[in-house]
Formats: structure tokens, sequence, C-alpha cells
């Protein structure tokens, strides 16, 4: 069904982040937001897409917000980075999804809604470090990487799947070696992310055994947020809640207090 | 979302969180058309990745089972949750509980007919005295062994000894139940239980397509254990005797072991007797006369008299099947499986040692058999998709080799399909040696064809 050829192939071809986006994460990062923005303002797609995203109704924002420097002191310095890393990852999605039935804006709505339940999250764990912040941003790679490998094989897998309940993510590990969060992460490096920020989203499968104390709990809490979002209707109708396996005893500890922060 | 079918149960396995507003996305009109056209003997939820869930999402699901439990007379329910989930579901409903409740997909197979030949012993609890009971018949007539603790304490005792039983029944609620005349199989014959009076309902209680599927795949001795039949009426007589006509092609054996004919007039008994039917007082009367399970059909195949032929129909779509098996071990493995020669022959395996084989019968506008025949490690290696890389018992090869038959029997119906041509599949049968296989097939003419897959052999055998 799918080789472990053609997910090296994958990763071969996932592409560098644009020269623009770089720097404006680079200003971000240093907490100059003007030059982030000016920087942004020079790539008409990111401005579209910034522009898009802030007035989608999870912003809550009554007048349209356009010019990319308000958006970017809005938003804040972690945001912006996750901006832009979501930004960098909506390049990738499809030009028409197949195995998901879901439309771009459903995607972004899917970004943001991550990227503010992460922030309600860190703050809740009092954790500061900005490149946690942005990790959320690449936890919908899983589902991009899902689109491409296994959309050419949907009848494929309804067929297996009628006899045996299989998530995408386990059907590509135990073809290829490699499952949907490995590959998160390899994106996650091409973009140079930190290996703290890699090591996180490989953890969100609630697969991964060698986890430190602070990776375990920031995993918890991520796959958990990963499975409240997915669990949302339109996500369930997209056929996005059985796209990987939730490990419910990985997440049993951190229940009660998700859902306090959740409130 | 569609349900997940292993032997005769379906199963719905849902994941996160259900609620009233996401309930409803989890089942498209497609999904439940699905669900109705399935043809199972049970349908579940199962709740294991269900981290949180309220009354109005399970409504959701309760709604769709009871119309599929109303339509089709199945069990329906939930299982998979532990003490607090059942607390939950026993607080949402309670007793106006109509589905079932089963602590684990393992506790809930016990309540259905498979084509394996295994009698569990199992632990048995529930503070109901009512439930208990009934638990415990069903239990019995599926041909297993409860152990019921009468008390409490005499539960916790007994469960200290968890080896003892192969699963520990607690926690679960039989809801509507007894829709489905209960099936077991010992050997080779299948033993339905009936009972009280019967009449025109047993035509809607018995699996009449389970019983034509052990027809194709090779049963020919059924056996109705109507010790607790008080008397029938004229409809279920004749349901009798065309079972007995339908049967006869198959050159198949259907034998009533305890009937009495105190209220059930004497004519009925001739009439059975005429259309093929035999009486015996008791079980073991066959059970434990080897011989005579032998002429009545029991002890394999190799009584079978009549051969039902190849034919040219099924030969022309020879090539589909051949793709489907081909096509699916490319799916499960990334490797490609070659032919080596195909011939028209009585099944021919040169060297049995080591080889496990399972079957899939099909039925509709062709009938046949499917016979696949692999040496143990092949077998491990087609299926590890399915089993994963983890130690594996023989238990577990087998049942993924049942499931990887049944993706064969599906893909085959798909490309048949596509010629207008309309099938059914069976239950797969699998064989953990290849003598019995041999016993019933060995006679069998059929076309051989011989793949090779990673440099060893393997058969697929097509046949009536």
């Amino acid at each position: 069904m799918i080789t472990s050829e053609e997910v090296t192939h994958y990763i071969q071809n996932i592409p560098p982040a644009p020269a623009v986006v770089r720097q404006a994460l680079d200003y971000a990062r240093a907490g100059d937001l003007p030059k982030a923005a000016k920087c942004a303002s020079e790539d008409p797609a990111l401005r579209h897409y910034l522009k898009i995203l802030v007035n989608r109704p999870l912003y809550g924002f009554k007048n349209e917000v356009s010019d990319v420097s308000q958006i970017f002191s809005i938003l804040g310095v972690s945001a912006t980075v996750q901006t832009l890393y979501n930004y960098l990852l909506s390049l990738l999605t499809p030009k028409k999804w197949e195995l998901f039935t879901l439309t771009d804006h459903q995607f972004y709505d899917l970004q943001a809604s991550l990227s503010k339940r992460w922030e309600k999250i860190l703050l809740h764990l009092s954790v500061n470090d900005k490149e946690l912040h942005s990790a959320i941003a690449l936890i919908p790679a899983t589902i991009i990487v899902c689109e491409a490998l296994f959309a050419s094989r949907k009848a494929e897998v309804v067929q297996l799947r009628s006899v045996k309940a299989l998530d995408f993510n386990t059907i590509l590990k135990r073809l290829s070696g490699r499952d949907l969060f490995d590959l998160a992460g390899e994106i996650a490096r091409t973009w140079e992310m930190s290996d703290k920020t890699i090591s996180l989203i490989e953890g969100a499968s609630g697969l991964r055994e060698t986890l430190n104390a602070e990776e375990k709990t920031l995993s918890q809490w991520m796959h958990l947020l990963l499975f409240y979002e997915l669990s949302q209707s339109v996500y369930v109708s997209a056929g996005l809640n059985e796209f990987i396996d939730f490990q419910i005893d990985f997440v049993g500890d951190i229940y009660e207090p998700f859902m306090q922060v959740m409130a | 979302m569609r349900a997940v079918v292993r032997g005769r149960i379906g199963v719905f396995h849902l994941q996160g969180f259900l609620d009233g507003n996401n309930a409803p996305s989890f089942l498209t009109i497609d999904d439940i058309r699905a669900t109705e056209a399935l043809n199972v003997d049970m349908l579940l939820v199962s709740l294991k990745k269900v981290i949180f869930f309220n009354k109005n999402g399970l409504d959701t699901f309760v709604r769709l089972l009871t119309n599929i439990r109303i339509q089709k007379h199945i069990v329906v329910g939930f299982c998979d949750y532990d003490h607090s989930k059942f607390k939950a579901i026993n607080a949402f409903y309670g007793n106006e509980l109509s589905f079932s409740l089963f602590k684990s997909e393992k506790i809930a197979e016990l309540f259905v007919s498979s084509n394996k030949n295994e009698s569990k012993t199992v632990l048995l609890y529930n503070s109901d005295h009512s439930q208990r009971s009934a638990m415990a018949i069903e239990l019995f007539d599926y041909g297993h062994n409860p152990v019921i603790a009468q008390s409490l304490n005499e539960f916790e005792e007994k469960r200290q000894h968890p080896e003892l039983y192969y699963a520990i029944i607690e926690d679960t609620y039989l809801g509507y139940f007894g829709q489905k005349v209960a099936t077991r199989v010992t050997g080779n014959a299948i033993i339905y239980t009936i009972s009280n009076f019967l009449d025109a309902e047993i035509s809607d209680t018995f699996n009449i397509a389970y019983h034509n599927n052990s027809l194709n795949v090779g049963f020919r001795l059924f056996i109705f254990d109507a010790y607790k039949v008080v008397s029938m009426n004229i409809h279920a007589l004749n349901f009798f005797t065309k079972l007995a006509s339908a049967g006869a092609e198959y050159n198949a054996t259907i034998c009533f072991v305890g009937l009495t004919f105190e209220k059930t007039p004497q004519a009925f008994k001739n009439d059975l007797e005429d259309a093929g039917m035999l009486f015996f007082d008791n079980m073991e009367d066959i059970l434990k006369n080897k011989e005579l399970l032998s002429d009545l059909g029991g002890g394999g195949g190799a009584t079978v008299k009549q051969h039902r032929s190849l034919n040219k129909a099924l030969v022309n779509e020879l090539p589909h099947f051949i793709d489907a098996t081909v096509s699916t071990i490319a799916m499960m493995t990334n490797a490609e499986a070659t032919r080596e020669s195909v011939k028209i022959q009585t099944l021919t395996v040169t060297d049995s040692a080591d080889q496990v084989a399972s079957s899939i019968g099909f039925y509709g506008d062709l009938d046949g058999l499917i016979i696949l025949i692999f040496p143990r490690s092949i077998a491990k290696k087609a299926c590890e998709l399915l089993i994963g890389d983890a130690n594996v018992t023989d238990e577990d090869i087998l049942d993924s080799l049942a499931e990887f038959v049944n993706i064969i029997g599906g893909r085959a119906k798909v490309l048949l399909s596509e010629n207008k041509k309309r099938l059914d599949i069976t239950l797969p049968r699998t064989y953990a040696d290849v003598k019995t296989l041999l016993e019933i097939a060995q006679d069998k003419k059929g076309v051989q064809v011989d793949l090779n897959f990673e440099g060893q052999n393997f058969i697929f055998f097509l046949t009536r």
C-alpha cells in the first residue's frame, strides 16, 4: 500500500520555509513585531492568509482587521510566531481534500482553535518557552501528511478497516516504520524548529516511551487537546476523528484539569 | 463511521468526546444504510476510547441500535467500558435499558454464534438473579461452560484465580436477548438450541444466512437441540421441512435431539422424517458415537457423496478471484505474489507440515469456495499489517488469516460487481492444520493456483 520509499520521497520533498517567512519568523522570535510585519507584508499570500485567519469568528473581532502590523500587535509575539508556522503549514495543504471531507477554511479554523487553546494550556502549566508555544502549529501537519499519503488509497483503507479497527497512523507505521507524528517532526526539522519542539510533536502521538517528565506532560496535554478538537462536529464529519488512535490511558491523569482549563 | 465486522459482530469504535452536538456527525445517512445492510448477529458501540460521554451523545446511537434491533432481531448495545462508565449508563437509562451491555468485546463474543469449535469456561456474577440466570442459559446454549457465583463473596473468592477462566463476566447486562436461535459448533457439527413453542417466528429468529454460510463452507451435520421445545405449529413444521429440502442439495443431515411428541402431533414427526430429518433422544447418542457422527456427516467432509461440480460460470470469473488474492497480498505486504501454475484438479498439498489454511464461501449469482493454504511463516508475513510486530500466538495468526480472507472475499465481491454479478460472502473459516481441511475438500475438483510469495509457495484453490 505505502512503501518506506514513498515516505522517504515525501520527506525529501517537504519545501523549506520561503525566505520572507523565515525572516519574519526571525524578527518575531526576537520580539521585533514591526519589522516582522513589514517583512510579512511583502508576501501577498501570507498577507491574505493572515487577513482571513484573524477575521475568522474564533478571534471575535467586530471590525475587519487587515493591516499586518495591526494583526501582529493584536496577536502578540508567541501567537505571531505560531501564526507564521500555521501559514507555512497551509502551504502544504492539498489543492483538493480527498481523504478527509475538509475545506481550507475549516482547516484554518482547526489551526486557530488549537493555537488559542494551547496558549491557555501553557498559561495553566506556566510554560513560557516560546518554541513550545509554536509546537502546536505542527500538529495539523499529521492531517496533511495523512491526506497526501493515503488519498489515492482510500478504497483500500476502507476495505482494510471493514475487518479491523486500524487507524492511518498504525497502518503507516506497520508498513513503513514511521508514523504521522514522525513525519510532522520531519517537517519541523526542515523548518529548523528546535529539538525540544520536534520531541514534543513526536511525543503527541501518545506512543513514545522515552519521554522525560516535561515532555510527557506537554505531550499528554497536546494529545488530549487534539482529540478535544477532533471531536468537534465539523471534524467528526470530515473523518478526522478516526485518523489516529486516541491513547486514552496516556491522558487519563490529566483529564480533570484539562476540562477545567477548557471550561 | 462504519462498523468493523469481526465474525458475527459489528462494532463502532468511537474516540474522544461524545455529546449531543457531535454524535449525529458520526453517522451519515450512508453509514446508517450500510449498518442496516450488515449481516451480523450483534451490533455494538465500543466506549473503550471515549473519554467523555453524556446521555444526549449515547441517545443518537441508542436510536440507531434500537431501530436495527427491531428490524433485524439482533442483539445491540455497548461494550468496552470500565465500572464508572457502566454505572453512568445505568444511571442514564435506569429501568429503560433496552440494549445490552458487555464489559468487553471478548465477553460479547461469547453470546454470538461463531464457526469455531470452542467451549470456554467463564466466571459469571450479577447481583440481579434473573440476569445471572439469563446469561448462564445463553452461555450454555452457545456451548460455553459458565461457572456461576451465587454471591458477591463467592465471586470475589473465585476471581482470585483468573487463570481458571477464559473471561470473568461482571458489569454486563443482557437487554432484549434470545432474539436469535443460539448456535454453537461441536467438531464438524452445528448445534442450534431451540425452545418453548415454535411458530412462524422461527423464520425470524433462525439465522438462515449463518446456516447457508455453514453449508457453503463445508458443514454437513446440523443438530437442533430441542430438549426445551414444548410444541410447534404448522408454520414451524413448514420451516423445518423447507430447511431439510434446501440442505439436501448439499447432502446435509439435519437432526432433532430431545424433541418429545406429547404436545406436538405425531403426524408432524412423520412429515419431518419424510423430509429427511432424523430424531435422537440424547445429544450424546450422536456426539459420542464416532461412527454415527461420521455417517451423518459430522466427522468431516469425506462422507459427502454428492459433489457439486466446478462450472464454466465460476471458471470464467477465476481471474477476478486471483486478482483479489494477489492485490490483497500486495496491499497488505507491499510485495508481489506471482502465479506459478494453474490446474484443474483435486486439491493437492505436497507438504502439509506446518501449513495453515483458511476458506471463505460465496453465494449469489455465483457460488463456491475459496481456499488458501499457506506455510505458517508466510501466513504471518501476509497478516503482519493486521497483527503488528508484537509476539503473536498461533490463534492470533489464525484470527488474522480469517480477516485476511475476508478482505479477499470483499475485494472479489467488488471486482465481480463491476461485471454486474452480485455476491455475498460467508464467514471465513480457518484451519490450524491442513488435515481437517483436506477431509472436507480433498475430493472436490477445483482450480488450483500455485502462487509464490517471497520465495515460498502457497495455494489458492477455487471450488464449489
